[in-house]
């Protein structure tokens, strides 16, 4: 029994981890609070439903598709609203603040938007829902493809930024943003990048929520709560640590859940994130930062 | 009599001893210095005092009662005030509102806002401040603020006055100002005050009592004449060792 | 109390008692949205008092309305109605005594989505409560007539943008502002910061409370759902900064345009309001940030403040 809770668990946290990953390249590399991840995760997961509705495509083959729109939209959202934010002084000196309103607005404009146009009713596909036994466990091969193919995502993620040119600049970036400036790296082209990267995740994850959940306009916000959840366990920038700690999550909220009932995953889920910040109450900034 | 006495004053910063020990005593009515190089603990000490920061051990008595450990406000209403070395005057608020704050939660604990007000004029008035009385904090050049960092910390009507480098980046004239404007300070008004600063010749000029840190530890105390003398002193600050 | 105070208070005083005419000379429709206007216009106000004055933005006050609209169906009919205006209103303080005292120690950004995750959390307990009890939905019966509600919340608007004024010019309003500029500049000049947000956040619990349990009167049903949705919180974030989020008259301008826009959209698309929400968000955030109010002061400011 516990077998098949640890699978679930894994499939769950494998996607925390993934949707985690973004929202570090976005919080980390501009400190903006973006609270419309979650958002993206769902217009991922509309691709998909769309792909496979209308073209009877392969979620998988959706991915790329959804992929590029995601990757779009953050870059549209980057130049049309914070490079031209990022001018205004006083705008940068609250920036945290002022970039979650933002974002909020971005999430109410993308929920409302797809509401409007697909209505506000759940919707979901079947796809390789045929379950599979082993160990002791059975698992519908689309949960399986899920964690297969976020866990290869993942694993790439951490070879990529140990080891790659591009990745270590966005950790610079990350730790020391004025430092990283000074010795060479393009800042402004590493945030478009990051931007793009980290949306782009989001909505690849959404691709896989949808094989295996059902999917509405507000389906984003346990996501994007998560995904904060997360970072603040795993460390801000730390890419490993955010893959540990979304694969904790999805342990925590599994096993949870089996114990107290499916209504209580909520509580949990906010319960875990009010707790985090309470007793990290300084935030995610390492040492080093100055307050005001 | 001692007015303030820091005792084996332990702090760390995860692994880095910020102040390793430190203890001396400042007299009352005095205006005793604080020297050292970046990073040798100074502003830290002066956080301690305040109340921004606890000590990890060691005692600080203020006027016959311990303090260490305190809130800052709390250390503030018993009569310590202390400038930042990096100002933060309240930047959306004029002149006039900052120094009104500090008449009203200082040590007079005044009730009205208008009367506060007529304080905070006052004071404006005797720091040269008054011609910008209306003006944002924000909008005051360095000089300005610095002042009015002092302004609203005279405003709480503290025994002890702590200027944390209340010189760095001002100009040779608005340096002479500053040096004026502190002695009139001692004087008119009998405070304590406990300075830090780069500039050992304003500190010669300044104080009758100087203390030497260095990474974390004293490593002199006395007259400016007997410091500068002192070869502890020297070595740490020219990297030469005299016979 | 000095003058320019006891102006704003007259002239808020007389929009008052013009306003209590309004069911005398409307219809129904009229008064409810009269009756919408003054919601606002008492959440916006209280609201201000610690995310205004003491810059600590909270996205979760729909948390205390909710409470307040639960005690109102739990004591429905048990207690006067007056009463559970009262109960309400100490129920709500009381939450945020509790709550604030951890919370405020969070600073800047992360408070804000704290108390987003607070009020989300509160409002799936309350949905467990609800089911645990085999509840679906509280009806109440009887409630005062639109007219009562009206003016009731008049009262309720009234206090809340009097008290907002009357803080803003005492010295524990300058205490807050201290706070929001630089808390530990304030701290050190003997404010005390952790008693003034507590105190802050306290204050701009109660009114919401109160109004809470009034909507509930008005629809006459509660369901958590409903009476906790994060749209209250964020509607109330947008209309104060939207109008202006500084002086205590700003809002005022948020809530006006917000509401009229509501009554023209909210029928037929409720999607497109709320798009238009996120856009005037963004839009001011980033354009104006001190809020219609504040760039009108701005344009017609002469010089000195």
């Amino acid at each position: 029994m516990s077998f098949q809770l640890l699978l679930a668990a894994l499939v769950a946290g494998s996607v925390y981890a993934l949707v985690a990953l973004g929202l570090n390249l976005i919080y980390g590399t501009m400190r903006l609070l973006n609270v419309a991840h979650g958002e993206f995760v769902m217009i991922g997961a509309y691709v998909a439903y769309w792909g496979i509705s209308l073209w009877s495509l392969s979620p998988l083959l959706a991915a790329p598709v959804a992929i590029v729109l995601t990757a779009g939209l953050g870059a549209l959202i980057y130049y049309s609203i914070f490079r031209r934010a990022m001018r205004s002084p006083a705008f940068v000196e609250r920036i945290e603040a002022n970039s979650l309103l933002v974002f909020f607005g971005v999430s109410i404009i993308l929920q409302n938007v797809t509401a409007l146009v697909f209505t506000a009713n759940l919707r979901g596909y079947r796809y390789d829902d045929e379950l599979v036994s082993f160990g002791g466990a059975s698992l519908p091969v689309n949960k399986i493809m899920v964690l297969v193919t976020a866990g290869l995502v993942c694993i790439a993620s951490v070879i990529f930024f140990a080891r790659s040119i591009l990745g270590l600049a966005i950790k610079a970036l990350i730790q020391q943003r004025e430092a990283a400036a000074l010795v060479g790296i393009p800042v402004a082209r590493i945030d478009l990048i990051s931007f793009c990267i980290g949306f782009g995740v989001a909505g690849f994850a959404g691709v896989l929520v949808s094989m295996t959940e059902q999917i509405s306009p507000f389906m984003g916000f346990p996501f994007t709560i998560t995904a904060f959840v997360v970072i603040i366990i795993g460390g801000l920038g730390n890419v490993l640590g955010s893959l540990l700690g979304g694969l904790l999550l999805g342990v925590l909220e599994t096993f949870g859940v089996a114990f107290t009932g499916p209504s209580y995953r909520s509580i949990m889920i906010y319960g875990v994130f009010i707790g985090v910040l309470l007793l990290r109450p300084q935030g995610l900034f390492g040492p080093g930062r100055a307050r005001t | 009599m001692t007015l303030l006495s820091i005792d084996g004053v332990i702090r760390r910063f995860r692994g880095v001893v910020a102040l390793d020990g430190v203890s001396f005593s400042v007299e009352e009515g005095q205006i005793a210095g604080i020297m050292g190089a970046n990073g040798a603990g100074k502003t830290t000490l002066f956080s301690i005092i305040a109340g921004n920061l606890r000590p990890h051990a060691g005692q600080i008595i203020f006027a016959g009662r311990r303090i260490d450990g305190l809130r800052p406000d709390k250390i503030s209403r018993g009569g310590i005030a202390r400038t930042f070395q990096i100002v933060r005057p309240f930047g959306n608020m004029t002149v006039l509102e900052n120094v009104t704050l500090g008449v009203l939660y200082g040590r007079r604990r005044e009730r009205s806002v208008a009367a506060a007000e007529a304080r905070a004029r006052n004071i404006l008035e005797r720091m040269g401040l008054a011609d910008r009385a209306e003006r944002l904090a924000s909008e005051l050049t360095l000089a300005g603020r610095k002042r009015l960092e002092i302004a609203r910390g005279l405003a709480t009507e503290p025994r002890l006055l702590m200027l944390d480098e209340v010189l760095a980046g001002l100009t040779p004239p608005e340096v002479t100002d500053a040096i004026d404007l502190i002695r009139k300070l001692h004087q008119r008004d009998s405070l304590t005050i406990l300075m830090i600063e780069h500039v050992t010749r304003t500190l010669m000029a300044l104080c009758q009592r100087i203390v030497v840190l260095h990474h974390g530890k004293k490593i002199a105390e006395g007259s400016p004449a007997e410091v500068v003398r002192d070869p502890q002193t020297v070595s740490a600050y020219l990297g030469v060792t005299q016979s | 109390m000095n003058r320019e105070l006891g102006v704003s208070l007259g002239g808020v005083t007389l929009a008052a008692v013009a306003a209590a005419t309004l069911p005398f000379i409307g219809n129904d429709y009229f008064v409810g949205i009269g009756f919408t206007l003054l919601t606002w216009i008492a959440l916006t106000e209280a609201w201000m008092l610690i995310s205004g004055m003491a810059g600590y933005v909270s996205l979760g006050h729909v948390a205390f309305v909710g409470i307040g609209a639960y005690v109102a169906a739990l004591s429905w009919q048990v207690l006067p109605v007056w009463g559970i205006l009262l109960t309400a209103g100490i129920a709500a303080g009381t939450l945020a005594l509790l709550v604030g005292y951890p919370c405020l120690r969070v600073r800047g950004p992360y408070f804000v989505i704290l108390t987003f995750g607070l009020s989300e959390l509160l409002k799936f307990v309350v949905v467990n409560i609800e089911s645990a009890l085999v509840v679906s939905g509280r009806v109440l019966f009887g409630a005062p007539e639109i007219q009562n509600l009206f003016y009731m919340m008049l009262g309720l608007a009234w206090v809340s943008l009097s008290v907002a004024l009357i803080v803003r010019r005492s010295r524990f309003g300058a205490g807050l502002r201290a706070i929001r500029e630089n808390e530990e500049a304030a701290e050190t000049i003997g404010i005390a910061a952790s008693w003034f947000k507590l105190a802050a956040f306290a204050l701009s619990a109660i009114v919401p409370g109160m109004v809470g349990a009034l909507i509930a009167m008005r629809i006459s049903y509660f369901e958590p759902l409903d009476f906790f949705s994060p749209r209250t919180s964020l509607l109330i974030v947008t209309m104060a900064v939207v109008g202006g989020s500084d002086k205590p008259l700003g809002p005022l301008l948020g809530v006006v345009f917000l509401v009229l826009l509501q009554e023209l959209l909210w029928a037929n698309l409720p999607q497109l309001y709320m798009i238009i929400v996120g856009v005037l968000l963004i839009g001011v955030v980033v354009w104006i940030p001190e809020g219609i109010f504040g760039g009108l002061q701005r344009l017609t400011a002469r010089g000195t403040r």
